[in-house]
C-alpha cells in the first residue's frame, strides 16, 4: 500500500487534481451523477472479470491437465490477475492526497461530511466511497472596495458613499480575511468569496451613513475601521460562512473630486486660523516681556533716585552741619570770609563792568552785546579776567587759617 | 469454461446497472427530491447514500447552501418626501422547502430569483415610501433592511424559500441631485472656512489686545511703585534737610544764597554791571581807615 502511494505521488496527475482544487466547485457534484458512474461500472466490471478468470484458470488446471490450451489460459489468467492487481493498487492510491500546511482537507463519505483533515499525507476511501475538498485556510485574501490594485480609481462608483447629513465622500478600503471553519466555508454558501465584498460594501455604507462627513474624513478612521470589521464579521457569521475577517484597512477617505477644492480650502482656513492665533501670541510674547523690562527699569530708576536724593540730602546736611559748627565758633569772621570768597569766585569767573554812576548824571553807553561777544570768543585770553583770578589764588594760599583755606578750596571745586 | 465468460460479464454488467439505478448519494450541499412518475414522493434532506426504486423513481437535486441575489443596476425608489433615491441591494436566500420550491418554479432558479426580486422590490418600495432620505441613509437603515427581510420572507415561504438577509448596498441620490449636493457641500465648506478664519482673526485680536492691556497695566503699576519710592525718598530727604538746616535758619539762608550765587554766575557769558558802592568794593575806593 505504501509503495502504491509513493507511486501515485510520482504521478504528477494526482498532485494536480488534489491541490488545484481549493474552491468548492459545483461541477464536481454534477460529475458524481453522470459520466463517473460509467467509470465505476467499468472498474467494478474489471474486478469481477478478474475474479472470474482467477477461478476459471484454477478450475482449468485441476480439470483438464492434458489440454493444450491449459498453460495458455493460466498465463493469460495470471497476466490478467497482475493487471487487475495493479489497477486495484492504483485505485486504492487514488484515495491519497496531500494537504499543505496552509490548508485543510474536508472529507465527504457518499457526499456526507465526514471530517476535516490537517496537513500532511492523507488517505480516504477512493471513489466512489469518499471524496475530498481542499481549502486554503491561512492564506490571507483581500477584497478591495473603491480601488483596484495600486491605483485609486476615483470614478469607481462603489467608493462613493452618503454620510449623515447627505454629504458624499469617496472611500477606499480593503478587507483581509482567512478561513476559520473550512467545513462551513465549503458547505454553507454558494459564493462565499463574493459575500465578503458584499458584506464589506453594505457594512461600510451603513457606518458612513451614520457618521457626519467631518468624522468620516478627519476624525474617526479608527472607530470606523473597528465598527466596519465588527459589522462585516457579524454579517458573515450570520451566513455561517466560516470566514474570519483579520483586518480592515481604510486606504483613503476624500471628498469627491468635484468639491475637493472647497474642502482643502476649509482645511487651509483651519491652518490660517492657527497661524493668526500664533501671530497674536507672538505679539503678546514680544510686548509683555518688554513691558516687564520697562517696569523693571522704572523700579530701578526709582530706587536709584531714592538712593541719590537721600544720599545727597545726607551729604548736604552733613556738610552744612560741619560748616555750621565752625561758624558758630566765630560767626562774624566766617561770615565775612565766606561772603568775600564767594564774591571773588563769582567775579573771577564772569565778565564784569564796573560803573561808578554815583554823582554822575551823564548817560553811560554800554555795548553789552559786544562785550558778551568778546567774552564768548576769547574767554580765557581776556587778561582782565585772568589776572584777578591768579591774584585770588595767590592770596588764598597765603591765608593763615588752614581750615578756612580748605573750605575755600572745596568751594572752588564745587563751583567748577 | 469459455462459454461461461460472457455470462459472468453480462451478469456483472446487469448488477452494476441495477445498482447505479437504485443507489444514489445526497451531497452535504444538496437536497434530493425523489419523484415517482413526476409526482413528488419524498425529500432527502440529510446527506449520505440512499436507495430508490429503479425506473419508477428519479431524483432531482437542489442546492441547500445560501444563495445570493445581487441586483446588477441600482433602482430608483421614492422616499416619503418624494425624493428619488438610487438603491442597490443584495439578498441572501436559500431553499427551505424543496417540494414547494419545485412546485413553484419547476426547479428553475432564474424564475425563483425573478420572483424574489419582485417581492423584495415591492417590500422595499413600501418601506422607503414611509421614510425620509435621512432615515434611509443613516438612522433606520438596519431597521429598513430587517423589515424588508421579514416582509419578503413571509412571501417567499410560500415558495419554499427562506430569505436569510436583505442588505442595502448603495443608497445614492440621482446624478442631478448629486450635483446640487456638491454645491451644498461646497457652500458648507465655505461657511466653515470663513468661520475658522474669522474666529482665528478674532482670537488673534483678543490675544493682542490682552497683551496691550497687560503692557499698560504693568508699566502703570511700575510707575506707581516708582513714584511711591521716589516720594518716600523725597520725604526722607526733606526730613534730613529740615533737621540740619533748622539748627540755624538764618545761616542756612546766607550759606545757601552764596551757593546759589556761585551757581548762577559762573561763566564769562554772564556780564555783571557792578557799582563800586557795594560792600564788596568797600576797600577798592579807599583803605577804609580814613573813612572809618
Amino acid at each position: 500500500m505504501i509503495t502504491a502511494i509513493f507511486m501515485s505521488l510520482k504521478d504528477p496527475r494526482w498532485g494536480n487534481s488534489s491541490q488545484g482544487d481549493d474552491k468548492p466547485s459545483e461541477g464536481r457534484r454534477g460529475g458524481n451523477d453522470g459520466p463517473p458512474d460509467l467509470e465505476e461500472i467499468w472498474r467494478d466490471l474489471n474486478r469481477k472479470i478478474a475474479g472470474a478468470f482467477g477461478r476459471n484458470g484454477g478450475g482449468g488446471n485441476s480439470n483438464g491437465g492434458g489440454n493444450s490450451g491449459g498453460p495458455d489460459a493460466r498465463m493469460i489468467g495470471g497476466g490478467i490477475t497482475m493487471i487487475l492487481g495493479v489497477i486495484f493498487v492504483l485505485w486504492a492510491a487514488s484515495g491519497s492526497y496531500i494537504v499543505d500546511a496552509s490548508q485543510k482537507g474536508v472529507v465527504l463519505r457518499f457526499g456526507k461530511f465526514k471530517e476535516v483533515t490537517s496537513n500532511g499525507l492523507n488517505w480516504h476511501w477512493p471513489f466512489p466511497f469518499e471524496s475530498h475538498e481542499i481549502v486554503n485556510v491561512t492564506q490571507v485574501r483581500t477584497v478591495e472596495v473603491g480601488y483596484r490594485g495600486t491605483e485609486v480609481a476615483r470614478d469607481l462608483h462603489e467608493g462613493l458613499m452618503l454620510t449623515r447629513g447627505q454629504n458624499i465622500v469617496n472611500i477606499q478600503f480593503s478587507v483581509q480575511y482567512v478561513l476559520n471553519d473550512p467545513a462551513a466555508y465549503v458547505f454553507n454558501n454558494r459564493d462565499p468569496e463574493d459575500s465578503v465584498k458584499q458584506a464589506a460594501e453594505t457594512a461600510m455604507r451603513e457606518i458612513v451613513g451614520k457618521n457626519e462627513v467631518d468624522v468620516v474624513l478627519y476624525q474617526g478612521s479608527e472607530s470606523i475601521i473597528k465598527e466596519a470589521q465588527r459589522l462585516i464579521q457579524a454579517i458573515l457569521d450570520r451566513y455561517e460562512s466560516g470566514i474570519q475577517i483579520t483586518q480592515v484597512n481604510l486606504k483613503g477617505a476624500q471628498p469627491p473630486a468635484e468639491v475637493q477644492e472647497a474642502f482643502s480650502d476649509a482645511l487651509k482656513a483651519g491652518q490660517d486660523a492657527e497661524r493668526l492665533k500664533n501671530e497674536g501670541q507672538a505679539y503678546a510674547n514680544e510686548v509683555i516681556p518688554k513691558a516687564r523690562g520697562a517696569a523693571a527699569r522704572l523700579h530701578e530708576e526709582a530706587a536709584g533716585y531714592a538712593g541719590r536724593v537721600v544720599a545727597r540730602a545726607e551729604g548736604d546736611a552733613s556738610r552744612f552741619k560741619q560748616v555750621l559748627a565752625e561758624y558758630s565758633k566765630a560767626p562774624e569772621v566766617t561770615r565775612n570770609r565766606m561772603y568775600i570768597e564767594t564774591m571773588q569766585q563769582i567775579f573771577a569767573n564772569t565778565s564784569k563792568v564796573m560803573v561808578d554812576t554815583k554823582g554822575n548824571g551823564n548817560m553811560l553807553y554800554l555795548p553789552l552785546d559786544k562785550l558778551m561777544q568778546a567774552a564768548g570768543a576769547t574767554p580765557q585770553a581776556d587778561p582782565a579776567a585772568q589776572k584777578p583770578a591768579d591774584a585770588t589764588q595767590t592770596r588764598a594760599a597765603d591765608l593763615p587759617d588752614p581750615r578756612a583755606r580748605e573750605t575755600r578750596a572745596r568751594d572752588g571745586r564745587e563751583s567748577r | 469454461m469459455r462459454d461461461r465468460l460472457p455470462l459472468v460479464v453480462g451478469l456483472l454488467l446487469f448488477v452494476i446497472v441495477v445498482l447505479s439505478m437504485t443507489v444514489y448519494t445526497v451531497d452535504q450541499r444538496q437536497y434530493a427530491l425523489v419523484m415517482q412518475f413526476g409526482k413528488i414522493d419524498r425529500v432527502d434532506s440529510d446527506p449520505g447514500i440512499k436507495l430508490k426504486w429503479p425506473l419508477l423513481e428519479n431524483v432531482k437535486y437542489f442546492d441547500r447552501r445560501i444563495l445570493t441575489m445581487d441586483t446588477p443596476v441600482p433602482e430608483l425608489f421614492q422616499t416619503k418626501e418624494k425624493q428619488n433615491v438610487l438603491v442597490d441591494l443584495f439578498v441572501k436566500w436559500r431553499i427551505a422547502d424543496p417540494q414547494l420550491y419545485y412546485k413553484a418554479f419547476n426547479g428553475e432558479e432564474t424564475k425563483a430569483v425573478n420572483r424574489l426580486d419582485q417581492t423584495v422590490n415591492s417590500g422595499l418600495r413600501e418601506e422607503l415610501g414611509t421614510r425620509t432620505v435621512a432615515d434611509v441613509v443613516s438612522g433606520e437603515r438596519s431597521a429598513i433592511m430587517d423589515e424588508v427581510r421579514k416582509r419578503a420572507d413571509g412571501e417567499a415561504q410560500k415558495y419554499g424559500m427562506h430569505i436569510v438577509d436583505v442588505r442595502l448596498k448603495r443608497v445614492d441620490l440621482p446624478t442631478g441631485v448629486s450635483e446640487s449636493v456638491y454645491r451644498r457641500m461646497e457652500s458648507e465648506r465655505k461657511r466653515v472656512a470663513n468661520e475658522l478664519r474669522s474666529t482665528g482673526g478674532a482670537e488673534a485680536e483678543k490675544i493682542k489686545a490682552d497683551a496691550d492691556k497687560q503692557r499698560e497695566v504693568i508699566v502703570a503699576e511700575a510707575y506707581r511703585d516708582a513714584q511711591k519710592v521716589k516720594g518716600e525718598a523725597d520725604a526722607k530727604a526733606t526730613v534730613i534737610y529740615s533737621d540740619a538746616f533748622g539748627r540755624n535758619p538764618e545761616f542756612y539762608r546766607f550759606y545757601r544764597s552764596l551757593e546759589a550765587y556761585r551757581e548762577s554766575f559762573r561763566t564769562k557769558n554772564d556780564v555783571l554791571v557792578v557799582d563800586p558802592s557795594s560792600d564788596f568794593f568797600k576797600y577798592m575806593k579807599s583803605s577804609g581807615r580814613e573813612s572809618k
